[in-house]
C-alpha cells in the first residue's frame, strides 16, 4: 500500500492520487491538521488506529491505519527526517541554484549536434535519471527507447558536459547488457557512433571505471564463473548479464579500464581508515597502517581516472564514462573531470551546480549509500563514494590553492550535512523519489544556508582564470590524508579556525584597500582637472591581485 | 687542483631533465678547479649550470648506450644531475676527474681556502664580526649572580673541543671544574648553554660520565649539585641522556655510561632514545631513495617512508627538545643534557629546546646565533660529519640535517612563528656541506683557530643576511601569538611529513604553481609600496600647503612628477625573491611597454652577468640584489624553470 515500499521517510501520497484536487487536500488539512491524509469529497473516515505493518519489502513499520468508507490507508509514523520538520528560514532559496536548462544553455546547448529531450519527463525511460536529458541530435525518441533496453537500469548514454571550443563531450551511462554470450545491440552501437560523430572524433573512448577483471567477470564466460565468484563485483551482473563494450561490436570505439574498485572495497577501506584514526590515532606504525587502508591509493586511482578523461576531452576526443550502474564511480569521474576542465564549477555557486547535476539529479543513491534514518548500519549498500569524491576535491584544492573560489570549510560543511538530514539536499536516491516526497517544497536546501553566508566559505586566494585546465598530480608523494576532516575530533586539529595564512592575507588585502582609498581621496581632494591622469596611473593597483597574478603567467 | 682535471672540456653533452627525459639541453661541459659547468649551446639562452665540486656526493656511470655514456651526479643536498656524453672515453675521464675533485684530501684544496684572503680584506674581517656570541649570552642575562664566566678553558686546557669561554655555576670552584672535566668523556664537563630568565632554570650540556660500573667523582657530583643550586627555586635537576637506555648501559663496559642516581643527590635521570649516527646515516639513505623513486605506488612510498625510520628519528629529536623545554619553562627545573660525547644528539636536543623556548631563535639572526653556539662553538664535528675531506665514512652522519628538519617540521605546525622560510633552511643545509665559507670547516673552535680561518676565509652569516628578503616568511609577525613564548608542538606521528623541499625537489617544483605564501609575499610588497606612495603624497601635500598655492598649474606639475616617479624603474621597492613571483612594480602595467629594469619586460637575451670568477665569492652565489641580476640568474639557471637558481648546487653567474 501507498508509502510502504519507500522506507522510513515515506510520506502520505500514493503517486496515483496526485491528481486529486488541491481543494480537497486543503480541505482535509483544515479538518485534520495532524493526519495529513487527503480525503476525497464525500469520503469519510471511519477508523484510525496505531498498528505495526509488516511490510514484505522493508520489514516492520510503525504507523497509523486509516479506514474510510472508500479505502484503507496506511501512514508510517516512524520519525520523519528532521529536514521535513525544520523551520529554518534563509535569505536565499537554495533550490533555485540549479536549473538544468540554464546550465545546458551556459554550455552552449542545445546546438545543431545535440538536442534536449523531455522523453523522461515522467521518468518512464529511466526512473533514476533526471527529466531533462541532452542526446545526439540525430537520435530519435524511438532510438532512445531501444538503447534503453540494452543499458543496465535504462541508464542510456547522455551528455554531461561539452567543450566549448572543440565540441568534445563527456557522456555518462551504465554498463551494456552484453551478458555471458556477448550479445550485441545494433541500436546501442549506432547510438554510440552518433556520439562519436557529433564532433568528428575518429575513435570514441569508452572509460569503464571498473578493474578489467571485474568487467570481464560481469560478462562471465561459464568456465570463468567459479573464479569470478571470488571477485567481489560479480554480484548481480552475471544474472542481469552486464559487461562491457566489445571490440568487434563497437568498431569506432576504444575501451579503457580505470581500475577503480567497487563500493564494497571503498567501504572497507574507509572503515580501516577510521580504525586507525579513531578513537586513537595509530602511533607506532602510522605510515604502514595508513598504507594498509589503501584509502589514498583509491583516491589516486579516482583522480588519475578523471585526469585521463579531462585529457582526452582537451585533446578534442569525446568520451563515454560508465561503471556498473553509472551512479557511483561514473559520477566521481565525470564530476572530477568537469571540475578540472571547467573553471565555472570551481566557483562557489558553480560547485553547487556540479553536485546538483552530476550527483543529485543523476541519481547517486544518497539514501542507500548513506542510509539516512536507517538503523541498519551494516547494509551492503552503504559506501562512502561521495565522501571519497569530496576528498578528491580537497586534494585538488591543496594542489591548486588559487583555483577554487570555495574553501575547505565548504567541503566539511557539505559532508556534515550529507549525514545531518537538516537539509533536503542529499535525501533520497533520485529525482523521482524527491518529486514524490515533495522534497523541494517541504525541506530547506543546504545551499540556502551556504549562499546566505557566502563570505564564510570563500577562499581569499582565489584568482579567477577562465580557460585553465587543472591537472593535479596523482603521485603518491602529493596526496595526503585529509587530517582536518578525518582527525578533526582531535582538539589539536583546529579546523574551524581560520588558517593563519588566510587570515594574514585578508588583513593585508584590507590594508591595501585602505591605502588605495586614502590615495584616491588624496587625488579627489586635488581639484586639478588632470587628476584623472594620476588615477590612471594607479588603476593597475586596483585590479590586482587578480591582474597581478595573470601577469605572472607570462613565461620568461 | 688543476692537475686532477683529465679533460677540461667536453662538447656535445646533453643535460637530461629527469622529469621529462626526452627534453635535454645540448651544450658544452667544462671542468674548472672548483666547479663543473654546463653551458647550453643555444645562443638565445645559453643557460649555465654550475655544480660545486665539494657538493658532489657520487658520480655513477651506468652501462654505455648507443647514444653515449650517461653520468649521474648525485649531490650532497640530494639533487641529481644527469649528463649524456657521446664518447665513452670522455665520460670515463670526467668521472675520474670528478671522483678526485669532489674528495679533497687537504683543507687547502677547499673552495673557501682557494681564494685570495686579502682581495676583500675589510669585508672579510667585517664578516666575522657579524655575530657576537657573548652578546647573545648577555641577552639571556648571563653572566649574573648565579652563572659566571670561567677562564678555565681559555687556552683549551680543560677541553680542546669546547669553546674558550664557558659559563658555570657561581659556586663551582676551579678544582670542581677540573675534576668534573676529568670524569667526563673527552673532558666535556657540564656547562651552561641556555638560561631561562623567567624561571631561572638552565640547560647545561656535557658528555657521558666515566662511571663504568662503579666509578664516581666527588667533583662531578659537586658540579651537578652546583647546577641545581644555581636555580634557587628547585630541589632537583633532570639529567637527560638522549641515548636509548640499552646503548647507555652498553657504554658502562667501556668505563663510560650514565649517572648513578644513588651517587648523585637530587637528580632525575631520563633516557630519550635518539639512535646513534650510524643508524641515522642508513636511515637518511633510505629516505633519499624514497624521494628519488620515479612513480612510486602507495605501498612503495608509505612503506618506504616508514621503513626508512627517518620521521621516527625526527620525532625522537623533537621529543627530546620538548622534554627539555617543558622542564625549563613549565616546571622551572634545570636540565643537564648529554649523549656519548655530547656533540651530536646533545647539540640537537639543546638547540631544538632553544627554538621551542625562545622566540628570538626563531628569527634569522637568532637561528644563526643558535647554530654558532650549540653547534659551531661547542665542537660539533662538522668536517667529519659532512665529509669535507676524504675521511672515515663511518664518521659521516646527517646530524644537523635532522636539526634543520625539526625546525622545518615546527614551521609547518606554526606557520607564523618563524621569521625565515623553508628556503633559508635549505640554504643553511647547503652551506654546511659546500665549504664556500669558512664557518663550518674543522671540528672544533680550536681547530678553526689553528687553521686561521678568520684570516683566510669569509663568513657565511652576513651573506645570508644580505639576501634576507628572499628568506623572509611573509607570515611572520613579531606580535603574533605563535611568536610569543614557548612552542608546544604536536608530536604524534601523523604530524610529521616528508620534507619534499629537501628530499624531493624535482617533483615539488613541478608543475609550477603558486603557493598561498607566494601570493602573500606579493600582496605584502604591494601594500608596502602603497604605504610608501601614501607617505610620499602626504609629504608632498604638506610641502605644497606650506608653499604658496596661488599658481593655478602647480597641481598639475605635482601630478606629473608623481607619474614620472611611478614609472621610473626601480623607483618602487626593488623586486625581491627569485621565484616566478618577481613582481613588476605595480605602478604601471606591462602593456605600456615599461622601461627595462622591470623583470617582466626584459628581453630574453643572453645574460650579461659577470663572468665566472673564482676569486669573487659573490659571483658563486646568486646575487639577488638587483632586478637585473635576478633575471640573468633566472635565464641561466640550470635546466628548466622548475629548478630554483638559488637552490643548492646550481650556482649561476
Amino acid at each position: 500500500m501507498a508509502s510502504a515500499s519507500i522506507p522510513v521517510y515515506s510520506s502520505s501520497n500514493n503517486p496515483l492520487e496526485n491528481s486529486s484536487s488541491h481543494n480537497a487536500s486543503r480541505e482535509s488539512l483544515k479538518m485534520e491538521p495532524l493526519a495529513d491524509c487527503s480525503l476525497l469529497p464525500g469520503e469519510e473516515r471511519i477508523i484510525d488506529k496505531d498498528i505495526i505493518y509488516i511490510c514484505p519489502f522493508s520489514g516492520a513499520l510503525k504507523g497509523k491505519v486509516f479506514i474510510t468508507n472508500y479505502r484503507l490507508y496506511f501512514k508510517s509514523t516512524d520519525a520523519l527526517l528532521f529536514a521535513y520538520l525544520s523551520q529554518e528560514k534563509f535569505e536565499e532559496n537554495g533550490w533555485s541554484v540549479y536549473k538544468p536548462m540554464e546550465e545546458f544553455r551556459r554550455q552552449g546547448l542545445p546546438n545543431d549536434k545535440w538536442r534536449v529531450t523531455f522523453i523522461n519527463a515522467n521518468y518512464e525511460l529511466c526512473d533514476t535519471y533526471p527529466t531533462i536529458l541532452v542526446v545526439p541530435f540525430k537520435a530519435t525518441e524511438e532510438d532512445l527507447r531501444k538503447v534503453c533496453t540494452f543499458r543496465s537500469r535504462g541508464r542510456i548514454p547522455v551528455l554531461s558536459w561539452i567543450h566549448r571550443e572543440n565540441q568534445a563531450v563527456i557522456c555518462r551511462c551504465s554498463q551494456p547488457l552484453v551478458g555471458m554470450s556477448g550479445k550485441r545491440n545494433k541500436d546501442d552501437e549506432r547510438y554510440l557512433d552518433l556520439i562519436r560523430e557529433a564532433n568528428g572524433t575518429a575513435k570514441l573512448t569508452i572509460y569503464d571505471a571498473r578493474p578489467s577483471v571485474n568487467a570481464v567477470a560481469n560478462k562471465a564466460l561459464a568456465s570463468y564463473l567459479l573464479h569470478c565468484m571470488l571477485v567481489s563485483e560479480v554480484r548481480t551482473e552475471e544474472a542481469t548479464g552486464g559487461g562491457y563494450e566489445g571490440d568487434d561490436a563497437y568498431q569506432n570505439a576504444e575501451l579503457v579500464f580505470l581500475d577503480i574498485h567497487n563500493i564494497h572495497v571503498m567501504r572497507e577501506s574507509l572503515k580501516k581508515l577510521k580504525d586507525i584514526v579513531y578513537p586513537n590515532v595509530e602511533e607506532s606504525h602510522w605510515l604502514s597502517s595508513l598504507e594498509s587502508t589503501h584509502w589514498l591509493e583509491h583516491i589516486k586511482l579516482v583522480i588519475s581516472g578523471a585526469i585521463q578523461v579531462a585529457d582526452k576531452i582537451s585533446g578534442g576526443n569525446s568520451v563515454v564514462v560508465h561503471c556498473s550502474d553509472g551512479w557511483d564511480r561514473t559520477a566521481q569521474l565525470t564530476s572530477l573531470a568537469m571540475l578540472m576542465l571547467d573553471s565555472h564549477y570551481r566557483t562557489l555557486r558553480g560547485f553547487q551546480v556540479l553536485l546538483e547535476k552530476e550527483w543529485i539529479s543523476f541519481g547517486h543513491k544518497f539514501a542507500n549509500r548513506i542510509g539516512h534514518g536507517d538503523k541498519n548500519h551494516a547494509d551492503q549498500d552503504r559506501s562512502p563514494i561521495f565522501v571519497q569524491f569530496i576528498d578528491c576535491v580537497w586534494q585538488m584544492t591543496k594542489q591548486f590553492p588559487t583555483a577554487f573560489e570555495f574553501n575547505e570549510r565548504l567541503l566539511v560543511t557539505i559532508l556534515d550535512h550529507l549525514f545531518s538530514c537538516r537539509f533536503g539536499t542529499f535525501l533520497f536516491n533520485c529525482e523521482r523519489a524527491r518529486d514524490t516526497n515533495e522534497l523541494r517544497s517541504k525541506t530547506v536546501s543546504l545551499w540556502s544556508l551556504v549562499n546566505s553566508d557566502l563570505s564564510f566559505y570563500q577562499n581569499p586566494f582565489y584568482t579567477p582564470e577562465s580557460n585553465r585546465v587543472l591537472y593535479p598530480v596523482a603521485s603518491m608523494r602529493h596526496l595526503e590524508l585529509w587530517v582536518t576532516y578525518y582527525i578533526r575530533w582531535n582538539p589539536r586539529i583546529r579546523q574551524q579556525q581560520q588558517s593563519p595564512v588566510e587570515q594574514r592575507y585578508i588583513e593585508l588585502l584590507a590594508l591595501r584597500d585602505e591605502y588605495l582609498k586614502k590615495l584616491e581621496e588624496l587625488q579627489l581632494s586635488d581639484s586639478s582637472p588632470n587628476s584623472s591622469h594620476l588615477s590612471n596611473s594607479s588603476t593597475p593597483n586596483a585590479a590586482s591581485p587578480t591582474q597581478h597574478i595573470t601577469h605572472l603567467h607570462t613565461p620568461f | 687542483m688543476m692537475e686532477h682535471i683529465r679533460t677540461p672540456k667536453v662538447e656535445n653533452v646533453r643535460l637530461i631533465d629527469r622529469m621529462a627525459p626526452r627534453k635535454a639541453m645540448v651544450g658544452t661541459l667544462y671542468l674548472s678547479a672548483t666547479h663543473t659547468i654546463f653551458v647550453e649551446n643555444n645562443p638565445e639562452t645559453r643557460r649555465e649550470t654550475w655544480v660545486l665540486h665539494s657538493m658532489v656526493a657520487s658520480v655513477e656511470r651506468p652501462p654505455t648506450t648507443p647514444s653515449g655514456s650517461h653520468l649521474v651526479v648525485h649531490t650532497k643536498n640530494f639533487q641529481v644531475v644527469q649528463l649524456l656524453i657521446p664518447q665513452e672515453r670522455d665520460a670515463m675521464d670526467v668521472q675520474a676527474s670528478l671522483a678526485r675533485l669532489s674528495r679533497p684530501e687537504k683543507y687547502s684544496e677547499l673552495y673557501c681556502l682557494s681564494i685570495n684572503p686579502n682581495a676583500n680584506k675589510e669585508e672579510r674581517e667585517e664578516s666575522w664580526s657579524f655575530l657576537d656570541l657573548q652578546a647573545d649570552y648577555r641577552r639571556m642575562g648571563v653572566p649574573n649572580n648565579l652563572w659566571v664566566s670561567t677562564p678555565a678553558n681559555s687556552e683549551y686546557r680543560v677541553c680542546d673541543t669546547y669553546p674558550s669561554e664557558l659559563f658555570v655555576p657561581k659556586s663551582a670552584t676551579p678544582p670542581v671544574i677540573v675534576g668534573s672535566s676529568k670524569f667526563r668523556s673527552r673532558g666535556r664537563l657540564p656547562v651552561l648553554t641556555y638560561f631561562h630568565q623567567d624561571t631561572l632554570a638552565a640547560i647545561c650540556r656535557c658528555s657521558q660520565p666515566l662511571s663504568g660500573f662503579s666509578a664516581r667523582s666527588q667533583e662531578d657530583e659537586q658540579m651537578l649539585e652546583a647546577i641545581m643550586k644555581s636555580n634557587p627555586g628547585s630541589d632537583y635537576i633532570y639529567v637527560v641522556d638522549t641515548r636509548p637506555k640499552l646503548n647507555a648501559m652498553a657504554n658502562r663496559a667501556a668505563g663510560k655510561g650514565y649517572e648513578n642516581e644513588d651517587h648523585y643527590a637530587n637528580i632525575k635521570l631520563q633516557f630519550i632514545g635518539i639512535e646513534n649516527i650510524h643508524v641515522m646515516r642508513n636511515s637518511q639513505q633510505k629516505i633519499i631513495d624514497v624521494g628519488e623513486l620515479k612513480t612510486p605506488s602507495m605501498g612503495d612510498f608509505l612503506w618506504g617512508l616508514e621503513s626508512s625510520g627517518w620521521l621516527k628519528h625526527i620525532k625522537a629529536v623533537l621529543d627530546a627538545g620538548v622534554f627539555i623545554a617543558k622542564a625549563v619553562a613549565e616546571e622551572g627545573i634545570s636540565v643537564v643534557v648529554h649523549c656519548s660525547d655530547g656533540w651530536d644528539r646533545t647539540a640537537q636536543a639543546c638547540s631544538v629546546a632553544s627554538v621551542l623556548l625562545e622566540p628570538y631563535y626563531r628569527t634569522m639572526k637568532g637561528l644563526m646565533l643558535l647554530i654558532e653556539r650549540d653547534w659551531v662553538s661547542f665542537g660539533h664535528k662538522f668536517s667529519h660529519r659532512y665529509n669535507h675531506l676524504e675521511g672515515d665514512p663511518k664518521e659521516v652522519s646527517p646530524v644537523i640535517d635532522q636539526f634543520l628538519e625539526c625546525v622545518w617540521q615546527l614551521s609547518e605546525q606554526f606557520p607564523c612563528a618563524f621569521e625565515f622560510n623553508e628556503r633559508f633552511l635549505v640554504q643553511l643545509h647547503r652551506h654546511v656541506y659546500s665549504c664556500q665559507y669558512g664557518n663550518f670547516l674543522g671540528n672544533s673552535q680550536k681547530e678553526r683557530r689553528d687553521m686561521g680561518l678568520r684570516e683566510r676565509t669569509h663568513s657565511l652569516w652576513p651573506q645570508l643576511w644580505k639576501d634576507r628578503a628572499q628568506y623572509a616568511n611573509p607570515l611572520y609577525r613579531a606580535d603574533h601569538t605563535q611568536t610569543q613564548g614557548m612552542l608546544r608542538p604536536n608530536t604524534t606521528p601523523y604530524c610529521f611529513k616528508m620534507w619534499k623541499g629537501m628530499y624531493n625537489r624535482v617533483e615539488k617544483s613541478s608543475p609550477p604553481r603558486q603557493t598561498p605564501t607566494d601570493l602573500l609575499t606579493a600582496v605584502r610588497e604591494e601594500t608596502q609600496q602603497l604605504e610608501e606612495e601614501l607617505t610620499n603624497h602626504q609629504e608632498r601635500i604638506a610641502a605644497l600647503t606650506k608653499a604658496d598655492q596661488t599658481k593655478g598649474n602647480a597641481g598639475q606639475r605635482k601630478i606629473n612628477k608623481v607619474c614620472e616617479e611611478e614609472c621610473r624603474p626601480g623607483g618602487l621597492a626593488p623586486p625581491t625573491g627569485d621565484g616566478p613571483f618577481t613582481s613588476p612594480p605595480q605602478g604601471y602595467s606591462p602593456s605600456q611597454g615599461g622601461p627595462p629594469g622591470s623583470a617582466m619586460t626584459l628581453p630574453l637575451g643572453p645574460p650579461k652577468g659577470p663572468g665566472p670568477d673564482p676569486d669573487d665569492l659573490s659571483s658563486a652565489c646568486s646575487d639577488m640584489e638587483s632586478g637585473v641580476a635576478d633575471l640573468s640568474s633566472r635565464s641561466s639557471s640550470g635546466g628548466d624553470d622548475s629548478k630554483d637558481p638559488d637552490e643548492a648546487v646550481y650556482c649561476t653567474a
